[in-house]
């Protein structure tokens, strides 16, 4: 996908103001463009906990996630990847109890700081989940419906279209725009979902297991459309696939659980994050090659 | 994934890392049986490890076959990734390997039946195959073992057969100028340069064992670019 396909000239400029509003104050160094000749970074988790009700869920995570980089979190059930993937966005502030300590910070910024906008901020980093969730309405609106509340109207059409084409669903909707998106099928609501998410131009999307409930055919193309979508957008993707992960993304995370002394209370831990390739064929850490390896899970 | 599955997959995995590697015990068989057809001049032991071949080509198919299964069924990663690759790398070795001793068998009728051998260059190209057979089953044994200094070993034992191979060299100039005798002694250098490659083989798998080991190729000798 060529990016100026899809992204309206003036799609730097809004996500930038999206940011602002968001209360944001994204610094100049890490603001669109501006690699800087080092690798930009997007968010920076530093002794990041997370807890649900004062119980650990995921404990003393310090990451960086790259700029226009796919990021796969793997590892089994229970180790926190969703919960670490939520926090990007903020979604854990929906959940009664939920906590975040430690930093995050978003282009260099606090994401969890007094000033910002979580609300605001979710706009500039999208989610697809697991399973596709649209609308109860047309295809069109579906996709019209966050340039719509973001009070953009002009060139309506041609958002709706460029993110269509930017999810590579255009051509199998493009003359049934009006039909209701439950009748299209489960691979094709999950690239209308990354469609309605992309119609906002978000800087980031978060993907929880996006293929999960898809059959392969339609796995590989939300997979190729990953490969394209990076082209302008960070992703930080959650999968049990370890064949997707080693596929698509360009850095992997393995988390694993860790359980106390009397085994009583169990977390999650950020145990090795490194190129994708080395994960896959060199890991550092013995309990990566055993997971990746399929001798535990 | 099943537990038993992958249980089954590891299994099978340790059996064909002992069918590939008994390989090099074919070809290390085999290249007794040729210095004793070289020693004894006896062309119809020579047919015998010509024949034998198939046996070594046999193994290489089908160890290769459940290999690629393998990889195509179990979709192997890390360790097992580099294993499985390094594996595939044994096989051509040792499947070369048979062939050389092929080759070395195929020059001996060709030598006739009372030829003008010098019996220094027979020593030497007996010692050249003693040599190799040992640097093969420490090629083996690192593999085994999963040691890196013994496989970097190999880059110094190989280097005694390559001397000698020279030697053999040398020894064809000196020779003299009768014509069965110089055939015989182009013959024997054929003979020579196939233990060698024999000898280059079993190193190769070394540099396999360090991949395995560290997880990072690298030729521990370049003939491009060789360190002394």
């Amino acid at each position: 996908m060529a990016p100026d396909e899809t992204r309206p000239e003036s799609a730097r400029e809004s996500r930038e103001a999206a940011a602002e509003r968001a209360g944001i104050a994204v610094r100049p160094e890490f603001q669109s463009g501006n690699g800087g000749g080092l690798r930009e970074k997007v968010f920076e988790l530093k002794g990041v906990d997370v807890l649900y009700s004062g119980v650990t869920a995921v404990k003393g995570v310090s990451m960086d996630i790259h700029r226009k980089d796919v990021t796969a979190l793997i590892g089994p059930s229970g180790c926190g990847k969703s919960t670490l993937l939520r926090c990007f966005n903020r979604m854990n502030d929906l959940i009664p109890g939920a906590e975040v300590k430690g930093e995050i910070l978003y282009h260099g910024e606090n994401l969890y700081g007094s000033g910002v906008d979580p609300v605001q901020a979710r706009k500039l980093i999208g989610m697809v989940f697991q399973k596709p969730n649209p609308f109860p309405k047309s295809i069109y609106d579906n996709v019209a419906f966050g340039p719509r509340i973001l009070g953009r109207k002009d060139g309506l059409d041609e958002t709706v279209e460029n993110a269509l084409k930017g999810a590579a669903l255009w051509d199998e909707v493009k003359d049934r725009l009006k039909d209701n998106a439950f009748g299209l099928s489960g691979g094709q609501q999950q690239r209308l979902c990354i469609a309605r998410c992309i119609a906002v131009q978000p800087d980031v999307i978060l993907m929880d297991e996006p293929c999960s409930a898809l059959d392969p055919i339609s796995t590989g193309k939300i997979e190729d459309l990953m490969i394209e979508l990076k082209e302008e957008f960070s992703i930080v993707i959650v999968t049990h696939n370890m064949q997707q992960a080693a596929r698509v993304s360009d850095r992997t995370a393995f988390l694993m659980v860790e359980l106390d002394a009397e085994e009583h209370n169990r977390w999650g831990r950020l145990v090795e994050y490194d190129e994708t390739e080395k994960i896959f064929t060199n890991p550092a850490d013995k309990r990566t090659e055993d997971y990746v390896s399929g001798k535990v899970g | 994934m099943p537990e038993a599955v992958r249980v089954y997959y590891q299994e099978e995995l340790e059996q064909l890392e002992a069918s590939a590697l008994g390989g090099l015990d074919l070809v290390s068989d085999a290249l007794r049986r040729t210095m004793e057809a070289v020693e004894h001049q006896d062309v119809e032991l020579a047919q015998l490890v010509i024949a034998d071949d198939d046996r070594i080509d046999g193994r290489y198919l089908e160890v290769h076959q459940a290999l690629i299964a393998l990889l195509a069924t179990q979709s192997p990663v890390a360790t097992d990734l580099r294993l499985i690759s390094s594996l595939l790398h044994v096989l051509k070795n040792v499947e070369r390997m048979g062939d050389q001793c092929v080759n070395v068998c195929k020059l001996i009728p060709l030598a006739g039946n009372e030829p003008p051998a010098d019996e220094e260059m027979v020593r030497l190209i007996l010692t050249m195959g003693k040599h190799t057979r040992t640097l093969i089953s420490q090629a083996k044994r690192a593999f085994e073992e999963r040691d890196a200094e013994m496989a970097r070993d190999l880059v110094r034992q190989d280097d005694a057969v390559d001397n000698l191979n020279r030697e053999c060299f040398r020894l064809a100039l000196d020779l003299g100028d009768d014509a069965d005798v110089r055939e015989w002694a182009m013959t024997m250098l054929l003979a020579a340069r196939a233990i060698e490659r024999i000898g280059d083989n079993a190193v190769d798998i070394g540099e396999q064992v360090a991949y395995v080991v560290t997880g990072l190729f690298r030729e521990f000798e370049d003939a491009s670019h060789p360190s002394s």
